[in-house]
């Protein structure tokens, strides 16, 4: 984990120490410091000739093996499960119809390729703080690690099976809101919402909505 | 010093702190909630647990809090124990009980303490699936929002509204699993520091109002360190933007300028940058009073060749909200004697007098956190909340020194604030407060004394007297006062640090003097007297030491015909000039005015340049202590706004004046400042310059965090665009940089690995509440003369009299509306009063006047109508005017005015 998980923090001084102060805070110490050496290679990693075996099997199996190429686009490739493929992205409605998205930047701020962008305003809503006015996904950025979906609190935001992404302009790849709602719509019914199986903070979290305390 | 042994590892640490302190104060990670490193210790949330240990034999040990404990020399303690590791993260999960965890959708969340210690304390599985309990918010007022189910009942809001800033409006409520923290009823705080709570609160139960209407997590803001310019206290600050527009401004710890605070109009009053009023294209009228034509930077630059031409009968206005280099850049273009200071003759008068008294007395400026250590404070004539509102605070504070002080025969440690308090009761120490009406500070004064700006002269002048002050003795002072003014005077003479606070905003320059006297007395006994002067804007010092005429000096040069163009700098003429002055500046050949926001003179000028709020361009402000300190660009503003300077720059350049403005970046400029003026020399090494850089890399503006870089301008153009460069900083506009420490003043915000919070700041800190490591930022740029001969000022106003049919009318200052560019920021400006005329209730019932009536106000130069307010603390025969409202002309006070009653037409 990160340097403050307490079972693994060797050094306080987070930060590389500036001035006098830090010589004599617990970096000094410097404790539980233990080199690695990297083990010595013997004869046969020397030669190579396991690994240049291990290569060739790695061929032969694929030259025997069953064919998996798809003619595509005469063809088309069947995603084996719809629910775990990361494909476009969808940004998900409740059952009234809003957008799930409680705006908290989690999935923008997951995002490895900083291709998420996303302007809260406050919800019209009562039962929510803020929501998006904008989201913006820039398709031709994402590099479709999941790794929003994997941030997002309240599964507002999912990965769906469509793969065939194509525009004929880079300023159409950009998905807005909009797009990605209408994702939802087209592929909502093939691919149902991840169902409440999840936990959020060890509490489940079901599709209806987050769960909250009772009103007094 | 003490050695204590943390782990088995020895350190040294100060004498007589807690293990809290010296634990953060060495690094280490140790979680904690109701300790604040302003506000000490209170033991009231058991997170800080740690394992002390007898003696290097003893293994078993016992939990204590390290905050309530004393890192005594010999003193054995685990942090990493496993049973005190538990301990503390079963503290977390009680607190987490209640707590709604719904960081996601909580403004606190990125930035919250209670997340950082969750995390800390190892505590990351919840058990508890009941019911939680709820509570109703309240709604604060336009500056604070309330969301109390976040609560974890640390106490540290309550403390700090009630024991530290002196509010009376909030507290705890109800008991057990229920208690609450907030008003009576719902209703606005009315505390001026209440934003505070915002970072006080270790939770999201506090939070700002104004960046909810355009909320932007901490890590996606573009920070840069910068400097208040809401009044000339100078404190540090951190702005934030996003998407170019200033979303929130947060403190910046500074040791000796505002500590970890800030008040609400610096905290809330930003929100001018992003007003629908600002100029953001030059502008030409072709007729002065025409319909005003955006014209292109370039025809801008070419007319302002054409009209300020040769450079003769050019004069330039300069601003005290402008910066140094802004007004070097003005003077340069017009030449010294033709730079006038943008001030009425009055308040040229009262900043001449203040710096004189700084320059060339033996007192030194004391700055906040010398008020806030004082043990014996003397205010004369400054309602400090409303015009200097942090050194309220401070002073404040300093009424806990002297007493403090007596509590150690009690052997109470200063940090215990909880026992302190209770030993202390109510009693005070020595703060004399000697104002027209009362001040928020009264509360905590030793006495009080209320008068007219004169009788405050020889109030002043009896204690100089009294003090050994070579002045004649003050004769005819009443019996009862002149047995104050002794009391007074026993009591700064006794204390170690005595501060005497004083300023410009009373309009009396006998005032400043008188106080000069005191203080210079204290400094002749060797009392180590200091001198606070409050000075109303950003730059008034600045603008001070630059120099240059008055306003009624410009306008006698245009009756002379010795001007036939003026440049405006950043000044709204109308809050500075009469209206004859005015009319006289309408009637100039041309008018040329650079600055934000649409006013009068930007309104009345032929050619508009538009300048760049201090968010947008670098500056060096001088605060009322004389300290010069940078304030760095946190974003590029919108359209063809640039720096004041470089418009001016541009236009030497435009009438073929090179040479003389060959500055091209911000360091050049400063190192052309610093050698025109060896007054400013210290200023160019306040910073580090732009070549600046750590490990082959600039300062970054954006957090490592920062989100939605490829995306952001997706919409616009597809291309992300190239970094900004930053020709004059060593900071970067971009999230790429290095990522250690800076010095000091480039610190563009307070984060450290598993520090989110402000409280990261520890990790800043060379010890906790030291300096920032690397000391210090800003530079004195005057000290005093402790070895000059002291010539005392011994004029003596004479005695007050109420005269019949007139009335003394005196300035009224308002935290919220007084300034001029926090009053237009829409949260501000739905706390600042309507103009009114202030009248005791006696006064007014001898003239026959309601409440509420509306009376014509008549004086020179001045007519209207107002209505009338009740202020029960006014002197006989005296009556308060708000100053710099919206809506109100200037004039010129002390001065007496003519009431009648408004006629039913
Ligand atoms: S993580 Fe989910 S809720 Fe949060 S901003 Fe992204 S889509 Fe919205
Ligand atoms: S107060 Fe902190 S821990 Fe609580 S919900 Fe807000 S961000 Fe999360
Ligand atoms: S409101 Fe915040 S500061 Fe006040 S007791 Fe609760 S958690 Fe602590
Ligand atoms: S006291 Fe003055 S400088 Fe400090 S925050 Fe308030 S307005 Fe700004
Ligand atoms: S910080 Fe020590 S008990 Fe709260």
């Amino acid at each position: 984990m990160t340097a403050n998980d307490p079972n693994t923090r060797q050094n306080p001084h987070d930060l590389p120490p500036t001035g006098e102060s830090a010589a004599k805070g617990p970096a000094a110490a410097g404790k539980k410091i233990a080199w690695v050496r990297e083990p010595e290679l013997g004869m046969a990693g020397r030669s190579y000739l396991m690994l240049f075996l291990q290569g060739l099997r790695t061929t032969l199996r694929h030259l025997l093996s069953r064919k998996t190429t798809v003619q595509s686009p005469e063809q088309r490739h069947v995603v084996p499960d719809p629910l775990i493929y990361r494909g476009v992205h969808r940004l998900n409605r409740d059952a009234q119809g809003r957008v799930k998205c409680v705006a908290c930047f989690l999935c923008a701020t997951a995002c490895p390729a900083h291709c998420i962008d996303i302007v809260p305003a406050e919800s019209p809503w009562p039962d929510r703080q803020k929501y998006p006015q904008s989201f913006t996904i820039d398709e031709l950025r994402c590099i479709f690690c999941g790794m929003c979906e994997e941030a997002c609190p309240v599964q507002a935001i999912e990965l769906t099976s469509l793969y065939d992404l194509s525009g004929k302009s880079r300023e159409e790849m950009v998905f807005d809101k909009a797009k990605l709602l209408s994702v939802f719509d087209q592929t909502k019914d093939a691919e149902p919402m991840t169902k409440g199986t999840g936990t959020f903070f060890g509490l489940p979290v079901s599709n209806e909505g987050t769960p909250g305390p009772a009103e007094k | 010093m003490a050695t204590i042994y943390i782990d088995n590892q020895p350190y040294v640490v100060k004498d007589g702190q807690n293990l809290l302190r010296a634990c953060l104060s060495l690094g280490f990670n140790l979680p904690y909630f109701c300790w604040h490193p302003a506000m000490n210790s209170v033991g009231a949330c058991r997170q800080c647990a740690v394992k002390q240990f007898k003696d290097e034999k003893d293994t078993k040990g016992r939990i204590v809090m390290a905050c309530m404990t004393l890192a005594a020399d010999g003193t054995r303690i685990s942090i990493d124990d496993p049973e005190v590791r538990r301990f503390r993260a079963g503290v977390i999960e009680f607190l987490m009980v209640n707590h709604p965890h719904d960081c996601p959708v909580c403004d606190e969340g990125g930035e919250c303490h209670l997340q950082d210690m969750t995390v800390m304390t190892g505590h990351n599985y919840r058990r508890f699936r009941f019911r939680k309990r709820t509570h109703r918010n309240q709604e604060l007022g336009p500056l604070v929002n309330h969301e109390m189910n976040r609560c974890i009942a640390c106490y540290r809001c309550l403390r700090f509204y009630r024991d530290y800033a002196g509010g009376r409006d909030f507290d705890v409520f109800q008991w057990h699993n229920y208690v609450y923290f907030g008003r009576q009823s719902d209703g606005v705080l009315e505390n001026e520091f209440s934003g505070n709570l915002v970072e006080v609160c270790p939770t999201g139960v506090f939070t700002d109002k104004t960046l909810k209407g355009h909320y932007t997590r901490k890590w996606d803001l573009q920070t840069a360190p910068s400097i208040c310019v809401h009044c000339g206290l100078g404190c540090n600050t951190i702005p934030g933007e996003r998407y170019g527009i200033l979303r929130r401004i947060r403190n910046r710890y500074h040791r000796e300028v505002n500590g970890y605070f800030l008040c609400d109009r610096g905290r809330y009053g930003y929100e001018f940058v992003n007003s629908p009023r600002r100029i953001r294209q030059p502008i030409f009228r072709s007729e002065r009073s025409g319909a005003a034509q955006p014209v292109e930077k370039q025809a801008a630059l070419e007319q302002a060749a054409k009209i300020l031409g040769s450079g003769e009968r050019v004069i330039g206005i300069g601003s005290s909200r402008a910066s140094l280099e802004a007004n070097f850049a003005l003077r340069t273009l017009v030449g010294a004697d033709r730079f006038y200071r943008g001030l009425a003759e009055a308040e040229c008068r009262l900043l001449d007098t203040a710096i004189a008294l700084l320059r060339d007395g033996p007192a030194p400026a004391a700055s906040m956190s010398d008020a806030a250590q004082s043990d014996a404070v003397l205010v004369l004539g400054e309602d400090l909340t409303n015009t200097a509102p942090m050194l309220a605070y401070s002073v404040r504070q300093s009424t806990l020194q002297r007493e403090i002080g007596l509590t150690k025969r009690l052997h109470v440690s200063w940090w215990d604030d909880a026992a302190i308090r209770q030993a202390l009761q109510e009693r005070r120490g020595p703060l004399y407060i000697a104002t027209p009406a009362a001040t928020k500070l009264d509360d905590v004064a030793t006495e009080v004394y209320r008068a007219a700006p004169d009788d405050l002269v020889r109030f002043a002048q009896a204690l100089a007297h009294a003090l050994g002050a070579e002045i004649p003795p003050v004769s005819a002072l009443p019996r009862k006062l002149a047995a104050l003014a002794d009391v007074v005077a026993e009591a700064l003479y006794l204390a170690r640090r005595p501060v005497v606070v004083c300023g410009t905003s009373s309009g009396s320059e006998s005032l400043l003097r008188a106080a000069g006297n005191v203080a210079w007395a204290l400094s002749a006994a060797e009392h180590r007297g200091q001198l606070c002067l409050v000075l109303p804007d950003c730059n008034s010092f600045g603008l001070g030491l630059l120099g240059g005429g008055s306003l009624a000096d410009a306008c006698r040069a245009i009756q002379e015909g010795k001007a036939e163009t003026v440049v405006v700098l950043e000044n709204d003429l109308s809050r500075h000039a009469d209206q004859a002055a005015l009319k006289l500046l309408d009637e100039v050949r041309h008018l040329v005015a650079l600055d934000y926001l649409e006013h009068a003179t930007t309104a009345a000028a032929e050619l508009v340049f538009p300048a760049a709020t201090f968010a947008e361009a670098n500056g060096t402000l001088v605060n009322n202590e004389g300290r010069a300190q940078r304030s760095y660009q946190v974003f590029v503003p919108q359209g063809k706004t640039q720096a004041s300077w470089r418009w001016l720059q541009e236009m030497m350049v435009a009438v073929g004046r090179q040479a003389e403005a060959s500055w091209r970046s911000f360091d050049e400029i400063t190192a052309a400042l610093a050698e025109a003026l060896p007054i400013f020399a210290a200023v160019k090494d306040i910073a580090p310059p732009e070549g600046f850089r750590m490990a082959g890399q600039r300062v970054p503006r954006q957090p490592h965090r920062y989100s939605g870089r490829t995306a952001m301008h997706a919409q616009a153009d597809v291309h992300e665009p190239t970094p900004l460069a930053d020709p004059d900083s060593p900071l970067s506009f971009s999230m790429e940089g290095s990522q250690r420490q800076p010095p000091p003043p480039l610190v563009p915000r307070f984060w450290a690995p598993g520090w989110n919070s402000m409280q990261a700041i520890t990790r800043f800190q060379e010890e906790v509440n030291g300096p920032l490591r690397g000391g210090d930022s800003g530079r004195r740029l005057i000290e005093p003369q402790p070895d000059a001969a002291i010539r005392y000022f011994s004029d003596l106003p004479a005695e007050f009299e109420p005269r019949p049919d007139e009335w003394l009318l005196v300035p009224v200052d308002h935290i919220f509306g007084s300034e001029e560019l926090s009053a237009l920021s829409p949260g501000i400006a739905q706390l600042t009063p309507a103009p009114y005329l202030a009248l005791s209730a006696s006064d007014a019932a001898g003239a026959n006047i309601q409440e509420g009536e509306k009376v014509v106000l008549a004086m020179d130069g001045l007519h209207q109508a107002l209505p009338v307010r009740f202020l029960p603390s006014l002197p006989r025969g005296v009556a308060g005017l708000p100053v710099g409202l919206p809506g109100m002309m200037h004039v010129t006070l002390p001065g007496w005015a003519k009431l009648s009653k408004v006629t039913a037409s």
